[in-house]
């Protein structure tokens, strides 16, 4: 196979051109570290890596926007904003290695998205070269923008099916004074959620609400269900949310970093470790985070904020089992991340959204010989 | 005029009391809160689903121009039928279906009227995060199309951070849902492409929005400088401090006179500049971020820093922001309202350069907006009974946006582009981006009749539509 390294935006357009031209099937990559995730990586003719694509084209802190090319890692973007007092807060899976871009494309999130987001919410723009050689800007570097068709929406999550990104900007976010975590541990789910809803029902604003069951507090080094409450702010005001949060203890510094790490690590760090390992997304209510535990056989971490939540499985037929036995339900499944020995055996997504003609619609659109990344997405698009 | 096999199906399908196409019920409809005006062939008022999908199947049958309308408050001509058709109004479909709390979700019909809906969720202790200025009488629908922001889009993010799944119906009249009640719906992201794509993809019918919990302490404060490049300056500096306030709004000029003497807010009449800043959250926090605001204030040399008091201050500051266009309407009854964003860091060099545009053209221009994102909105005044001052004043209007996108900016951050600002489209993307939009609308739309000659420059649209512009720059008012 045939490796191609563009090190700048017209060359990643060539390059797409020439394999279209060819009719040359595509993989697109940056550093590679989401291999495990989405539909099994195609036999494909040319490996296309953006890793050489790396830098900080343009970074102005009091516009509090920057841009960077769509191969730069993660830790260097983060290293760079840090440096200035402001954050990117996406706390994404495998952050020593994942590239900027990988990181949209594969529309990887954390715990504090319940207080600021996803990548699609933090995007202000960027621009990507399709497979018929154009270079398609989209948005800016203004943190406000409706002139045209938000295009970057079909880009973002889009797992490098439609397109490839060449830059990526971000609007920043200044980083809190201080940070800390409050965990609760109980040894009922029903205390654990009832917690949880205190803290949503509250005034309290915090930035990551997320949920441990058992099997996945004991990876994190702690017993029973926990809850994890994340805020940011000055000493006052986390001082505020220790006295609402009695009876939590309090983690900051080393501490609470490590913990963070754990969570924001799960689903790789599961999957790293057998291949027949695998990792279901849910969506659901937040009212049903009770029933999706219950469901569960293995470790489960919940953004219990915001509606989603990984549930791991530590093989083929206790995830087959668990599709099953919940297919009824109205939630979202996708098997997120799965290890070589079920990622090309299991069916990875369950039932078609209302909307997939029309996705399918956008694929052949941008790929129309269906070259790029081809099977990567929900139901193989 | 519409033929008569047409009306009778429309009558058919919503009943006649909600089919209008006489000529006196039509001139209702042939204006939105911009400047353009043409008139629809017919109006119909559906009130559920099925309805706009058989209107859909309608019009497509007929090859007729379908154009989605919810208040017409919107500022760029994008509710405007510039080449008739049929008008689907969404007046009647103002219900919100599903308020629930404890998932932080409610689910409208696009006619809702977006302070209606934070009114309906205020008992419970939450509220919808986007606020136009219009909250009272433009609707969700609109405001999905427009992708609309609002003051305190600041810090809450504008409506495509708090939508997260529709039901739309396309032109051929197929009904699909898009999203979910829960974010990361699997494949792509269809919600996040019709927001903002202004009524020419789809007409949406439903909307499942995010519902925030209201902050325990609001603080409202007023800066007030006697200088206008002190008080730009100042947006940067509150930035610089790692500072985000809810809202950061500026008023500037002879406006500031203006709206205090229609509102007597406390803006004092003799000031440059004035912030209107909000801070919302947790009440340690907002005392101290309000403290952190004063020292930025003052290190920018603010003349005075003045904090509300009392619930009845605070609404009267923010009655002053936003009956901003109403007071101007006393002072000058014709005025445009232009749209711009740029860089928080170039907002003193924009404003004085929309000023020397405004010297150069002779035309009066205040600037009231949404400071803290960069987002103007310079609002100028001319005379339209006085032949070719509309003409100078979009002229103007235009200078300054192309002095927005030169400085890294863009031409709209709120109010669309509609058949104001295609042209000018051009001048802040490609080709090939613009081809790329034109080919996703048409993925949507293949056959190009909803609400066609919007968005795209001319030559850059839909092929099927595709005629001269109406020159239309003399209005009558
Ligand atoms: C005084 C004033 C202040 C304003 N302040 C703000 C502000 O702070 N922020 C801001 O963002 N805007 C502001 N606006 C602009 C305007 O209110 C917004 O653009 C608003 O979203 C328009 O909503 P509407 O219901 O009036 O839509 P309309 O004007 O009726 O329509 C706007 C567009 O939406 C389309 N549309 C309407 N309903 C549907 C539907 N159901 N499906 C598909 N397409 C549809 C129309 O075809 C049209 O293209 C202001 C306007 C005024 C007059």
């Amino acid at each position: 196979m045939e490796m191609i390294r563009p090190s700048n935006a017209s060359d990643l357009a060539e390059a797409l051109t020439a394999a279209a031209t060819s009719g040359a099937t595509i993989a697109l990559r940056g550093a590679g570290s989401k291999d495990a995730m989405g539909g099994p990586v195609p036999d494909a003719q040319a490996d296309l890596r953006l890793d050489r694509m790396s830098g900080i084209l343009q970074y102005e802190p009091h516009d509090l926007t920057i841009q960077v090319a769509a191969g730069t890692p993660w830790q260097e973007l983060n290293a760079v904003v840090t440096g200035q007092g402001q954050m990117l807060p996406l706390d994404p899976p495998r952050a020593a290695t994942a590239t900027i871009g990988g990181i949209v494309a594969s529309n990887c999130s954390g715990p504090r998205r319940r207080l600021y987001g996803t990548a699609r919410d933090m995007l202000i723009g960027m621009t990507f070269a399709t497979l018929d050689g154009s270079l398609v800007q989209a948005g800016g570097m203004v943190v406000k923008n409706v002139a045209g068709l938000d295009t970057q929406k079909a880009l973002t999550g889009s797992f490098g099916t439609l397109a490839a990104m060449a830059s990526v900007n971000f609007k920043l976010v200044p980083l809190p004074e201080a940070s800390r975590t409050f965990l609760f541990a109980f040894q009922a789910a029903e205390e654990c959620l009832a917690a949880r809803q205190r803290v949503l029902a509250s005034a309290l604003q915090p930035a990551a609400v997320d949920l441990l069951n058992p099997a996945a507090a004991k990876l994190a080094g702690c017993d029973g269900f926990v809850l994890a409450v994340r805020a940011g702010g000055s000493e006052t005001v986390l001082a505020r949310y220790a006295r609402e949060l009695d009876g939590s203890a309090s983690l900051e510094g080393e501490k609470e970093s490590t913990f963070w790490r754990t969570v924001q690590e799960f689903a790789p760090a599961w999957i790293d470790q057998a291949p027949e390992h695998s990792l279901v997304r849910v969506g659901h209510m937040l009212s049903e985070l009770g029933e999706v535990l219950d469901s569960a056989a293995g470790p489960v971490v919940a953004r219990a904020g915001n509606g989603v939540s990984y549930l791991a499985f530590d093989g083929i037929d206790a995830l087959q089992n668990w599709m099953i036995a919940t297919r009824e339900k109205p939630w979202s499944r996708v098997v997120e991340w799965s290890g070589a020995a079920v990622q090309r055996n299991v069916e990875l997504w369950s039932g078609a959204v209302d909307d997939f003609a029309l996705m399918e619609r956008l694929k052949v659109l941008f790929d129309p010989q269906r070259i790029l990344n081809p099977g990567r997405l929900y139901g193989r698009l | 005029m519409l033929n008569s096999s047409v009306r009778d199906e429309l009558v058919r399908i919503v009943g006649s009391r909600f089919v209008f196409d006489r000529p006196e019920d039509l001139r209702l409809y042939e204006y939105d809160g911009g400047v353009d005006k043409a008139r629809p062939d017919a109006v119909v008022l559906p009130q559920t689903t099925g309805q706009v999908s058989a209107i859909a199947r309608l019009a497509s049958r007929h090859g007729l121009p379908l154009v989605g309308r919810g208040a017409g408050t919107g500022l760029s001509g994008g509710a405007i039928p510039r080449f008739g058709g049929i008008m689907v109004g969404f007046a009647r479909m103002n219900r919100i279906l599903e308020i629930d709390f404890a998932n932080e979700r409610a689910v409208v019909e696009p006619g809702v009227v977006n302070l209606d809906l934070t009114i309906a969720v205020q008992p419970g202790g939450y509220f919808y995060a986007p606020d136009p200025s219009s909250g009272r009488a433009c609707t969700i629908g609109g405001n999905v199309a427009e992708n609309a922001g609002g003051p305190h889009t600041l810090v809450y993010g504008v409506t495509t951070n708090h939508v997260l799944g529709l039901e739309v119906v396309l032109a051929d009249g197929a009904v699909v849902r898009t999203g979910a009640f829960w974010p990361d719906s699997p494949g792509y992201d269809l919600t996040g492409l019709l927001t903002g794509s202004e009524g020419t993809m789809a007409l949406v019918t439903k909307v499942i929005v995010r519902l925030m919990r209201q902050p325990e302490a609001v603080k409202t404060v007023l800066a007030i400088y006697d200088s206008a490049d002190n008080c730009a300056a100042t947006v940067s500096e509150i930035t610089a401090r790692g500072i985000t306030p809810a809202a950061l709004e500026m008023l500037e000029g002879k406006l500031i006179q203006i709206v205090e003497e229609a509102t007597h807010a406390g803006y004092p009449l003799d000031a440059s500049g004035v912030l209107l800043i909000e801070m919302e959250g947790l009440s340690e926090a907002v005392e101290e971020q309000a403290e952190k605001v004063r020292a930025a204030c003052m290190a920018c040399n603010a003349r005075e820093f003045r904090v509300a008091r009392t619930e009845a201050e605070r609404a009267l500051l923010w009655k002053g922001r936003k009956n901003a266009f109403g007071a101007i309407g006393r002072v000058s009854p014709f005025y445009y309202t232009q749209d711009g964003v740029v860089p928080r860091t170039k907002i003193a060099q924009t404003l004085r350069e929309i000023g020397a545009i405004g010297k150069r053209r002779e035309l009066m221009i205040g600037n009231i907006f949404h400071a803290g994102d960069g987002n103007m909105h310079p609002i100028i005044t001319f005379d339209a009974r006085k032949p070719g001052d509309l003409e100078r004043a979009q002229r103007a209007g235009f200078e300054i946006l192309d002095y927005c996108i030169s400085v890294g900016g863009s031409i709209t951050g709120e109010h669309g582009i509609g058949m104001e600002k295609m042209e000018l489209l051009g001048h802040q993307f490609s080709d090939e981006s613009l081809d790329l939009m034109r080919r996703i609308k048409q993925m949507f739309d293949p056959l190009c009749r909803l609400n066609p000659g919007k968005v795209l420059p001319t030559g850059k649209g839909c092929v099927e539509m595709r005629q001269p512009p109406l020159i239309n720059l003399s209005q009558e008012m």
